[in-house]
């Protein structure tokens, strides 16, 4: 105990406070912003049976603040009966990327092979993007269970970027920069995002410029997402958790300068 | 000679997927494609010398009696995901999958949540408003902190807009700065690199 400090309980205070939050449970509702009723509307617009192409570029660690993101817009796609074409560029979005979409999938009744695929994960994100413009047989010849993709219903007529309506990428990094570089500059491919709340500013001048169509990013854009597709789930439940530490937080940065300030009177007198 | 061969490769490939990047011919197409094939095979070698290198650094490390521990762990672990993806598979409820959902996820995660721990105390000890501009900075912080919770509508209708006002203009044009920045730079190593001036990626002093 000797060695306990004030660091010490600014986090248990952390600690405490999300746990209490948590266990109260419950949701919160919360305004939606234009960028996400923009998803929305882009999503909602494409015809039904319009192939769309989810790319999983994030790792295990940003699970919590990625599934809701992806829940929210996975099921958003399916409702609307879109065909998703699963791809991975990080080998860890590999596993996660696939229940994502068959959990997901299963809930609006949705049959592997015929309204969604998923074709694993290809090393070397640039080649493989670049790649799958010639052909996306070639580049993912079998897909994640080792059937030949020529052999996939959904995949008849998809050969490249010109079948997909869009990709949507979901990323906790710079991977959807790549899409955008090699895949919308190069290839005319309509880019859409959903990331992590710490890469939305990364992707701003990409939004503005129209580079990247659209994006809904962290635990606030699944929370206003699934309140526009009435459904649920962990961005609303996260958002009391969010709320809290970063009141905490702005606390924390109010007591650190009121106790700055006051040594530094003391000190001068 | 051997740096000589490895120079004259870099130049070649550099000068021509530089012109088939504004190419429409058919031909350029395909190169690409060639070459975005051959750029997996070398990765998967690359992967290969990566592998030996971990082993190689964790052995090595080992023989520190306070580190040996770790390196096991670090070492056990990286052999046992293949053996139980070769063996039992990748499915749903296969054992690799298992480790994955119950091990390497939650670990992962937790790592990557104690970041908000080290915010909130870096918040308490290092966020100073010392000066004009930090003091902006604080401000800017708490504006973005509060329009990403749940209560920033409640607390002001405005807050929202300000947020977005902050990222659209004066967040964007640093950021903007910040690429073309990159942009350049990259460009410029790229050259450097074409071009053979710059040659610390063949490795040794010369």
């Amino acid at each position: 105990m000797k060695n306990f400090q004030s660091r010490h309980l600014v986090f248990l205070g952390l600690f405490v406070l999300i746990a209490v939050v948590m266990l109260i449970g419950g949701g919160s509702e919360v305004k939606v912003s234009p960028q996400t009723q923009k998803m929305y509307d882009f999503l909602d617009s494409l015809p039904r049976g319009s192939v769309v192409m989810v790319s999983f570029d994030h790792e295990a660690s940003s699970l919590p603040e990625i599934r809701p993101i992806a829940e929210a817009l996975l099921r958003h796609a399916y409702s609307r009966d879109q065909k998703l074409v699963g791809v991975a560029l990080m080998a860890e979005g590999t596993l996660i990327g696939y229940r994502l979409m068959e959990s997901t999938a299963r809930e609006y009744d949705k049959n592997y092979g015929e309204d969604f695929v998923f074709l694993g994960f290809k090393p070397q994100y640039v080649a493989a993007i670049l790649s799958m413009a010639e052909s996306i047989e070639a580049t993912f010849p079998e897909d994640y269970f080792g059937t030949p993709v020529g052999q996939l219903p959904l995949m008849e007529g998809v050969d490249n970027y010109q079948d997909v309506a869009a990709v949507m990428s979901i990323a906790d990094g710079s991977f959807t920069t790549h899409w955008i570089e090699y895949g919308r500059i190069r290839h005319n491919l309509t880019v859409i995002a959903g990331v992590t709340a710490a890469m939305v500013t990364t992707y701003d001048p990409y939004l503005a410029s129209g580079q990247l169509e659209t994006m809904i990013g962290g635990l606030r854009g699944a929370a206003e997402y699934e309140q526009l597709i009435g459904v649920p789930g962990g961005g609303g439940r996260g958002m009391p958790a969010q709320t809290a530490s970063h009141i905490y937080v702005l606390l924390m940065i109010v007591a650190g300068n009121v106790a700055w300030w006051m040594s530094r009177r003391k000190r001068d007198a | 000679m051997e740096r000589r061969i490895a120079l004259a490769v870099c130049f070649g490939f550099g000068i021509v997927m530089f012109l088939q990047y504004f190419s429409s011919l058919p031909e350029a197409r395909r190169l690409q494609q060639a070459v975005a094939e051959y750029w997996q095979i070398v990765f998967a070698f690359a992967l290969v010398v990566g592998i030996a290198g971990f082993v190689q650094a964790n052995v090595k490390a080992s023989k520190d009696s306070k580190e040996r521990p770790y390196r096991i762990v670090s070492v056990v672990g990286f052999a046992a995901m293949p053996i139980l993806a070769l063996v039992w598979g990748l499915k749903a409820g296969s054992p690799f999958m298992w480790v994955f959902e119950n091990i390497q996820v939650p670990m992962q995660s937790t790592v990557f949540a104690l970041l908000a721990f080290f915010v909130a105390s870096a918040s308490y000890r290092g966020f100073r408003a010392r000066s004009a501009s930090a003091t902006l900075l604080l401000v800017a912080a708490a504006i973005m902190l509060l329009s990403r919770s749940a209560v920033s509508e409640w607390l002001s209708s405005w807050l929202p807009d300000l947020a977005d006002w902050i990222r659209n203009y004066p967040s964007m044009s640093a950021r903007r700065a910040i690429l073309v920045g990159i942009g350049l730079g990259s460009l410029t190593t790229s050259l450097r690199v074409i071009l053979g001036v710059e040659r610390t990626w063949l490795g040794g002093s010369r």
